[in-house]
């Protein structure tokens, strides 16, 4: 991205630490820093430990040592801290995880009335700008499964938006997808990338990380490898565990 | 779509053949071997009799036992889903407390035959907790108006004991199979929905009012209603701590009128119209709920 003008660091990640139960080691003393707008890809095989990564700043998993700071909130065990995270974070899942029982309009309607308390004409205002946003206007009144599967993600992303987050996280946002339908959540999430949002972004799709990515982290067995600008870390990697990598995907 | 033609094929002629046949021998054995004489004219006075002194028709012991069982299976109801949802929820909280509560619950109950169960209720709360509630005085102590309408929603005064014990049992007894059933039916719940509304800033409770209990409830409803139906028919095990509902009043007609088979065959029909009555019921709820989703 040329131009944009990165702020203050918003995410702030020392030294994490997570096992999980069954003894598998996911994140390493995994450390980082991201800015405000910023677009953060992070690529690698899988089990590098991306997604726990990404469920670790929503708090959707626990970590077992190590900081994390949202926006100078520190995410520890304070309820009102990790609400106010859960509020200024938001998430979409590479199966959509739309509630299938609810419209597209309650789906995105539902945590603006229910977390910031708005009433039912204020939030649908919202949403229907959002839906307008995102392409599907048309389907305000449709049930999750009459939709088409990119028609599905970027409901959910219209619903992450309504919260009006700080931070966007994108977990294999395509990654379910038929290719013909990538293209127009792509289109979407590179919207949201020039409108200066703060991404992180976990994706197989390194068109995607080229044309808005600010910077690449590569990760393998919980920790980073390599970080660096796209054309770096595509172009001229510096180490082998990348290079290999690099060479498989592209 | 196509409608799928019924065809009859010989198989079909031939299992009805000896379903018939089955059924005429067994008639032929009660007639020759009992040398059962039957007497339907008799059953229509057990069911509603006519009263001299007000000149009214008024239900009979046969009609009285189905309105106890009606009042014990719908009291009954209403108790074991309220203590079965809430002992489903414990029994997957986080909590290990709640956990172990529901788990002590549900695995003590169903280990236990419901006789057993219906006993020691029956001795202990009827015989000890009933008089320290005091509820016999209060209601004595009532208006004839409240003491009326305690009649028709549970039992006449006097009895009103024994039937609050019996229904406590149904109650607790169900409500072990009704937790199952709700556990099984939010677990079943794929654990993207609680992430997605978790991510959105929803809180617990929130989350399980808005996304997974209206999801569960649709299919929890089918197995339910089977525990409905169950409900229905154990009403009858509470007829041993001399409950006049429908069984009860069967075995007592039975020893005085000897009208045996007549008899069963009432009573078989009339749990048969209650809990058939019950599967319609849930099955166009069932349809009721699926039509808001295509």
């Amino acid at each position: 991205m040329q131009g944009k003008e990165l702020g203050d660091y918003i995410i702030e990640v020392e030294r994490i630490r997570k096992t999980f139960p069954d003894g598998v080691q996911a994140l390493y003393d995994f450390s980082t820093r991201i800015r405000r707008s910023e677009v953060v890809v992070v690529i690698g095989p899988s089990g590098a430990g991306k997604s726990t990564f990404l469920r670790c700043l929503n708090g959707l998993e626990d970590f077992d040592s190590g900081t994390i700071t949202i926006d100078g909130i520190p995410l520890d065990d304070n309820k009102e801290n990790r609400f106010e995270i859960r509020k200024e974070v938001g998430m979409v899942f590479q199966l959509f995880n739309l509630f299938p029982h609810m419209t597209v309009l309650e789906n995105v309607n539902l945590a603006q009335m229910l977390v910031r308390k708005k009433n039912h004409d204020e939030a649908t205002k919202v949403t229907m700008s959002l839906l307008e946003k995102v392409g599907i206007p048309d389907k305000a009144q449709s049930y999750p499964s009459q939709l088409s599967g990119g028609q599905q993600q970027r409901v959910a992303i219209a619903r992450a938006l309504a919260m009006v987050p700080k931070v966007m996280l994108f977990d294999e946002a395509t990654s379910a997808l038929d290719p013909e339908m990538i293209g127009e959540v792509l289109d979407v999430m590179k919207t949201l990338a020039q409108e200066g949002m703060t991404m992180v972004v976990v994706t197989h799709e390194m068109g995607f990380a080229r044309e808005v990515g600010d910077r690449v982290i590569f990760m393998d067995e919980g920790r980073t490898v390599e970080e660096g600008s796209v054309e770096q870390i595509f172009s001229n990697p510096q180490k082998e565990r990348t290079r290999q990598f690099i060479g498989q995907i592209l | 779509m196509k409608k799928k033609k019924t065809k009859i094929t010989p198989l079909d002629l031939i299992v009805s053949a000896l379903i018939l046949a089955a059924a005429v021998y067994l008639g032929y054995r009660i007639k020759v071997g009992l040398h059962y004489k039957w007497n339907w004219q008799a059953i229509p006075q057990y069911l509603y009799r006519y009263d001299q002194e007000s000149g009214k028709w008024v239900a009979n012991l046969i009609m009285q036992g189905l309105f106890t069982t009606l009042r014990l299976s719908i009291w009954g109801t209403v108790l074991a889903t309220i203590l079965g949802t809430i002992m489903g929820l414990c029994r997957i909280s986080q909590s290990l407390f709640y956990r172990l509560l529901g788990r002590s619950y549900v695995e003590l109950i169903r280990n236990m035959p419901p006789l057993v169960l219906i006993f020691i209720f029956y001795y202990f709360v009827s015989g000890q907790i009933m008089p320290v509630l005091g509820l016999n005085e209060f209601i004595l102590a009532q208006s004839e108006t409240t003491q009326r309408l305690c009649e028709l929603l549970f039992a006449p005064p006097s009895f009103l004991s024994a039937f609050f014990s019996a229904l406590v049992t149904l109650a607790i007894f169900e409500g072990a199979y009704i937790a199952e059933i709700v556990r099984a039916g939010i677990q079943s719940i794929d654990k993207g929905q609680w992430e997605a509304a978790h991510a959105l800033g929803l809180s617990k409770w929130q989350q399980m009012r808005y996304i997974i209990l209206p999801q569960a409830v649709q299919r929890i409803l089918p197995p339910l209603a089977g525990q409905f139906i169950s409900l229905i028919k154990d009403s009858s095990i509470v007829s041993v701590i001399s409950i006049q509902e429908l069984t009860f009043q069967g075995m007592e007609l039975m020893a005085t009128t000897y009208l045996t088979f007549e008899i069963w065959i009432t009573i078989t029909l009339l749990y048969l119209v209650m809990t058939f009555t019950c599967s319609l019921a849930v099955q166009r709820l069932e349809v009721r709920m699926a039509r808001g989703r295509a």
